[in-house]
């Protein structure tokens, strides 16, 4: 339904995005994951012909939508990370503005907004100015405004930035029921993996503005299918213990973490009792140990060096 | 576009602080202004007195007997000489000159003597007189022979003085007028007798002085604020053009694939009309606080009204460029700047924080040619003169500023929001 064939952006002499080729089915729901910085913003920009691109393409069944931008506009609704609203406008007025200028028609623009501001949740106060908002509800009009059209695409941009847990399950949900129920296909940006992880049948992830690994959750999970994860609790802290950690052979990655370290080790090279050994040499006890599955954010890490999180 | 325009119109109004200033600001300042500075300006013209030298070179009686003379040689009867000659006699240009400078209403601001050239020459060198007229030699016979004959003449009144002036400029405009209503009457008398040719005195010959400030403070402010704000006005709605964009507003309305040009409309209508209102609500509320402008007719506030007009129009043009020179600016602070900076500039020399007058010559051509400086420059005209005929001008190169500032900005309107 839509591609990207090597997109790129460079602005001055930085290269934002290096040749992207994405791919969204009719009906999917697909996430983009990255890091701040990675170019997904710009990506989407570029899908959503805000931008154009230094090189590369952008197709909409086939046709190009670099040199026509009106027709990936028709089928696109855009949920963008900052709140694209007027805030001295109600909600409904906002509503009614944007549906107006969709050129949503009259006798059906009334209808059409009560349905999305259900659908959002705040149909009860659509008549409060949006200044008066709190950041959720705010974002909950913000996607609102993007599906006056029917739009059959919706890119959403972080959607669930800085907002209570609460206005972030219901756009959780909102997505979710527009993917499965009306058959919407969804792109999803996202710093939260559990996100992702939860709405998104398939997964792209960015850094450096170049597509590091694609494919569904299995696909993914499966780079990791020759190493195992092991979260070590210790009895005190020991930098010494990293450095030793990490002149192990069989050890891939070592990560510092809040409760402990985090071991990424070739699978099934058995390194807990060197582990044993090497705390008991500096000092420290290891007090709790757990061999993990390995999560999309291993997969973020093992790829990228980080977490979604730097 | 309707939208975009009652969108604008909305946002204006629900920004209560904006509209308060919009509306209550110029008259404020008004109010303050008159009061802290209206000593600054001759208040109307009655406060003037011009001494003027009156030089007779003319002898009446000679020349109505040279006129005489004449009649023999274009060989027409007894009975059409009579008939000429009596109504040559019932013209005489001096005395009609005199009576002019006689006239009660006249003497309120001029004082005049007659005098002899040299004399003349000295006491406008020691600042005696503000100026002097020379009715030249065969004056009486050349106009009589322009008037009845309809020959042409080469004959002119003169207006000499040291340097130019107020008063000089008074003294212009009043002669001038003299001449214009003495030529309507006699065109007036010609149509009556059925005849065709349009007699015409002679005029000329006036050392051209333009620029009269024979308005009064309080006008020249209620005119210079309410224009002024009404610039401002153009600043505040493209500035919201900087929120639309720092907001991302605007790359949703662009990704509506709604038209650009309905944006710019919205823009710029809304503008139109607001700065009309504001325009109006000023002049209103200072007329009834001050009754600035007494006494006026209709025709005068139906030609205020164009071009105010013509001038909300120019205004309305001006925030289409600016809204989209703000949209092609990287830097929204820069872009605000900007339009500060050209806001700022274009009132300063177009005279809305000093009469134009006091500006360096060559500042007061440019200023002559802003919007604002123009607008202002034909109301405080119009003021005075109430000639219709000056505003004609003005108001066609308003509406040319309006459509050159309108296509400019749809020229440089960032087309589909891609860069």
């Amino acid at each position: 339904m839509l591609e990207t064939i090597k997109l790129s952006k460079t602005f001055k002499e930085k290269k934002a995005v290096d040749e992207i080729d994405m791919y969204l089915d009719e009906g999917e729901s697909v996430g983009l994951l990255g890091p701040n910085g990675a170019g997904k913003s710009t990506t989407i920009s570029m899908i959503s012909s805000l931008l154009k691109p230094s090189s590369g393409d952008v197709k909409l069944n086939g046709l190009s939508t670099i040199k026509n931008p009106s027709e990936i506009r028709k089928v696109l609704g855009v949920v963008p990370q900052e709140i694209a609203l007027y805030e001295e406008l109600s909600a409904y007025e906002n509503l009614k503005f944007f549906g107006k200028i969709y050129k949503v028609k009259k006798d059906i623009l009334e209808e059409r907004i009560q349905e999305v501001l259900e659908m959002v949740g705040l149909k009860e106060r659509q008549k409060e100015l949006v200044k008066t908002f709190s950041g959720g509800m705010k974002r909950r009009v913000n996607i609102a405004a993007a599906l006056l059209h029917k739009p059959k695409i919706l890119i959403l941009d972080e959607p669930t930035v800085g907002i209570d847990p609460q206005s972030r399950n219901h756009i959780l949900e909102t997505v979710k029921k527009l993917n499965e129920e009306t058959g919407m296909t969804i792109l999803y940006t996202s710093h939260y993996m559990e996100e992702v992880e939860q709405l998104c049948n398939r997964v792209y992830i960015m850094d450096h503005g170049r597509v590091v690994a694609s494919g569904s959750k299995q696909e993914l999970l499966s780079i990791l299918s020759t190493e195992d994860t092991i979260q070590v609790q210790l009895s005190k802290k020991s930098d010494a213990l990293l450095e030793a950690i990490k002149g192990m052979a069989a050890v891939r990655q070592v990560e510092d973490t809040n409760h402990g370290i985090r071991v990424i080790s070739k699978k099934g090279s058995n390194i807990l009792a060197d582990l044993v050994h090497a705390a008991e040499n500096v000092g420290t006890q290891i007090t709790h140990f757990q061999m993990e599955d390995p999560s999309l954010e291993d997969v973020f890490l093992h790829l990228t060096g980080k977490t979604l999180r730097d | 576009m309707g939208s975009f325009l009652k969108k604008d119109l909305l946002i204006f109004w629900r920004d209560r602080k904006e509209v308060l200033i919009a509306l209550l600001l110029p008259i404020v300042l008004i109010v303050v202004l008159n009061t802290a500075l209206s000593g600054m300006f001759s208040k109307d013209g009655d406060s003037i007195d011009i001494q003027v030298g009156i030089v007779e070179e003319d002898q009446a009686l000679e020349g109505f007997e040279q006129f005489a003379e004449s009649l023999n040689n274009l060989g027409i009867d007894e009975a059409e000489k009579e008939a000429i000659l009596s109504q040559a006699s019932s013209i005489n240009p001096s005395e009609m000159l005199n009576s002019f400078f006689n006239n009660p209403e006249i003497k309120q601001v001029l004082t005049t003597r007659v005098v002899s050239e040299a004399e003349a020459l000295e006491l406008v060198e020691e600042g005696e007189l503000h100026a002097f007229v020379i009715i030249p030699e065969e004056f009486t016979y050349k106009v009589l022979s322009s008037i009845i004959l309809g020959e042409e003449v080469d004959v002119a009144l003169s207006i000499q003085a040291e340097e130019q002036s107020t008063e000089l400029s008074t003294l212009q405009n009043m002669m001038n007028d003299f001449i214009e209503s003495i030529n309507l009457e006699f065109a007036l008398g010609s149509i009556a007798e059925g005849e065709n040719q349009e007699p015409k005195l002679p005029q000329g010959g006036i050392e051209v002085i333009e620029g009269v400030e024979t308005f009064s403070f309080t006008q020249y402010i209620t005119i210079a604020m309410s224009t002024l704000f009404a610039l401002f006005m153009a600043q505040t709605l493209a500035v919201k053009t900087v929120t639309e964009k720092r907001e991302r507003v605007f790359n949703r309305i662009i990704l509506t694939g709604s038209n650009p040009f309905h944006y710019l409309m919205g823009k710029t209508l809304s503008t139109f009309i607001l700065s009309w209102l504001q325009i109006m609500f000023t002049i209103t509320i200072t007329q009834l606080l001050f009754d600035v402008f007494p006494d006026k007719s209709l025709e005068f506030w139906l030609g205020l009204l164009l071009v105010i007009t013509a001038f909300a129009l120019t205004v309305a043009g001006l925030t289409a460029l600016f809204t989209s020179i703000t949209l092609n600016v990287t830097d929204t602070n820069a872009a605000s700047g900007i339009l500060t900076l050209v806001i700022m500039s274009i009132a300063v020399v177009g005279g809305n924080f000093t009469p134009i007058q006091i500006l360096p010559t060559f500042l007061q051509r440019i200023g002559e040619w802003t919007p604002n400086g123009m607008s202002l420059t034909v109301l405080l005209e119009w003021i005075q003169l109430s000639n219709p005929g000056n505003l004609v001008i003005p108001i066609v190169i308003l509406l040319g500023y309006f459509l050159v500032f309108l296509v400019l900005g749809m020229a440089i309107f960032p087309g589909r929001g891609r860069n």
